[in-house]
């Protein structure tokens, strides 16, 4: 070991290199805060003390009111509960509109960019397209017409979302496809299904992996966004976005019964953007 | 260059075709029947026949697509369902606001990347602060931005108005801020200015930091260029070097960026003008959702989706003029 340390603390000369073991503690635990986001999401009807639909307390409480953390909404509901519930909404729509996006986009990039040719140019032109419209309208547009409801909100969004992950998974497969490891293995007589999956795909993973968690944050933002223009679940349910379109008649008054559904919203969005660049800093340094 | 104009041109011609197309589609699936609507709740079965037959919805698709791709070329929306009016003239009342609010919010936009880049990479001492608040800003809804800051600098401070545009305005350009001048009504045009801010601000945010990093990052690649250093070793004063060398050569980027960011204004504008009720297009769409006005939302999205497409077309060719190299 000390054979190792000794040539590697003669080169530490930049700032970057001094500090790593620190910046390495704040990524882990950027990602961990990733971990528990999902883990509260989880468990959220199990952390959520009262019924989020049912008034339990007095009208209009501030938070810090006893037994109401965050206090309680126009109706008398509690609002740590509501926003738990709709934390929960919130954070697995935006998981399923990613995962949906990386798995149909990411399909088409490796199709796309393992084979090439005119395949290639005919899906790439078909993504370009998608790509040039402007999402966030078409997917109120496609919800809209659907109607409103959480299925419909997915479906307007997912139909928007998957074109970039096309590309940039098509650009990474292109890379890899040029890369020695997997020429090789064409020239030893690998078959083109194999070579995808065994030589190609692997390296794909982390790119994907890192841009999907990248991108959780905008599509939180957007679905709320959605939720907020009356475009997501109906009335009783809890919900980020359309939480705060409801009580937003309080605002002067009661400034926090519409305030915290939005600061959780924009908590998730720094979580996942924080969580994700982590997540990058810490898939570049082990390379 | 004539060539690449042609060619940007049409794609955009093309994607404006895909854009009704799509409008069209989901009109069709949309729950409502437009005949029903036209001719009222109480009409007889045999005059929704008639008005169905006098829409042409009883061609087959192909044919009603092309009629409603004609119609529309004409100025030809349908009839909102909410205000009775046709779409086109609604949408034509409520663009100035818009148009106005993405605009201003837009030089906002760029004088808060221009902040961002500058601060950032002359390390300006204690702009950390701002670079920080601006960045965790951008991860909030566009809605909370606005909310706090109707909490705060009309509930608490009361230095800013809370909604609305503050002045009536329709002549002659629909614009507050060009209309007041131009009648030499100074308190007209304090009012829309303080009116425009608090809005402007909420909708720059997110664009000014995506415009700002990309400046960044080209301004600190152009300080450490040879010809930088040569420049000083001339002898030009730092603020020659910063302006004439720096900034200049590390636009381009930036420029194209913030094409890309006017277009997404024009589509988030939708959020911020509900929040404000500002009178524009994003409110007349956020009316017409819960009342399932479809031929509304439809004018509004081809509205604006063909505006992001033209503009990102116009900002390509702008880019090819600036530098002729990418037209290759």
């Amino acid at each position: 070991m000390t054979a190792i340390s000794v040539p590697r603390r003669r080169f530490a000369l930049s700032l970057g290199e001094r500090f790593r073991p620190a910046h390495r503690i704040v990524n882990w635990t950027l990602v961990g805060l990733l971990v528990l986001t999902t883990l509260v999401a989880v468990f959220a009807s199990l952390l959520a003390p009262d019924n989020p639909i049912q008034p339990v307390g007095d009208l209009n409480l501030p938070p810090f009111s006893p037994g109401h953390l965050l206090g309680t909404d126009n109706l008398g509901r509690d609002l740590l509960s509501r926003t738990l519930i709709g934390l929960r909404a919130s954070w697995f729509s935006a998981l399923a509109v990613v995962v949906i996006g990386l798995l149909f986009g990411g399909l088409l990039g490796v199709v796309a960019g393992a084979f090439g040719g005119w395949i290639d140019g005919l899906l790439m032109r078909f993504t370009d397209l998608f790509l040039a419209l402007p999402g966030a309208l078409v997917a109120i547009a496609v919800n809209a017409a659907l109607g409103p409801g959480l299925i419909h909100t997915l479906i307007g969004v997912s139909l928007v979302w998957w074109p970039y992950y096309a590309r940039i998974i098509r650009a990474e497969v292109r890379g890899l496809a040029s890369r020695p490891h997997v020429e090789a293995a064409r020239l030893a007589g690998v078959g083109r299904l194999r070579l995808i999956f065994k030589h190609i795909l692997p390296g794909v993973v982390p790119t994907a992996i890192v841009t999907a968690s990248l991108d959780i944050g905008n599509v939180v933002v957007l679905l709320a966004g959605l939720s907020f223009l009356g475009l997501g679940q109906s009335a009783p349910a809890p919900e980020l976005g359309a939480d705060v379109q409801h009580s937003l008649y309080l605002l002067l008054e009661q400034w926090w019964i519409p305030i915290i559904p939005g600061l959780t919203v924009m908590v998730l969005s720094l979580i996942a953007n924080l969580g994700g660049d982590a997540l990058r800093n810490l898939l570049a340094g082990e390379k | 260059m004539i060539r690449f104009v042609l060619k940007r041109t049409g794609a955009a011609a093309v994607l404006l075709v895909v854009l009704s197309a799509l409008v069209f589609v989901l009109q069709q699936i949309s729950p409502g029947d437009p005949a029903r609507a036209y001719v009222g709740g109480n009409a007889s079965p045999a005059a929704v026949a008639a008005a169905r037959q006098q829409l042409g919805l009883d061609q087959p698709w192909p044919q009603q697509y092309l009629r409603y791709l004609w119609n529309a070329l004409h100025g030809d929306l349908g009839l909102s369902l909410r205000t009775h009016q046709p779409v086109t003239s609604d949408l034509g009342q409520f663009l100035p606001a818009t148009a106005e609010l993405v605009l201003f919010s837009f030089v906002l936009a760029i004088v808060l990347a221009l902040l961002f880049a500058l601060s950032g990479a002359l390390r300006w001492p204690g702009t950390g602060i701002y670079r920080g608040v601006l960045l965790v800003g951008a991860t909030a809804p566009a809605f909370l931005l606005g909310l706090g800051g109707i909490v705060v600098f009309y509930g608490d401070l009361h230095w800013l108005p809370e909604a609305g545009r503050g002045v009536d305005t329709s002549s002659p350009t629909g614009f507050v801020l060009v209309d007041s001048l131009l009648h030499g009504d100074l308190t007209g045009f304090v009012a829309g200015f303080q009116h425009l801010l608090l809005p402007g601000l909420a909708l720059a945010v997110a664009p000014a930091i995506s415009i700002g990093r990309i400046l960044r990052a080209g301004l600190e690649s152009a300080y450490g260029a040879d010809y930088v250093r040569t420049a000083r070793a001339k002898g030009i004063r730092e603020f020659g070097v910063l302006w004439r060398h720096v900034v200049r050569n590390s636009l381009d980027a930036a420029l194209s960026m913030s094409g890309l960011q006017l277009g997404f204004m024009f589509a988030g504008v939708v959020i911020v003008e509900d929040v404000f009720s500002w009178p524009g297009i994003g409110y007349y769409l956020a009316q017409s959702i819960p009342q399932s006005d479809f031929p509304a939302i439809a004018g509004v999205t081809l509205l604006l989706g063909g505006v992001y497409i033209v503009v990102n077309a116009v900002v390509d060719v702008i880019q090819a003029v600036a530098d002729p190299r990418l037209t290759v």
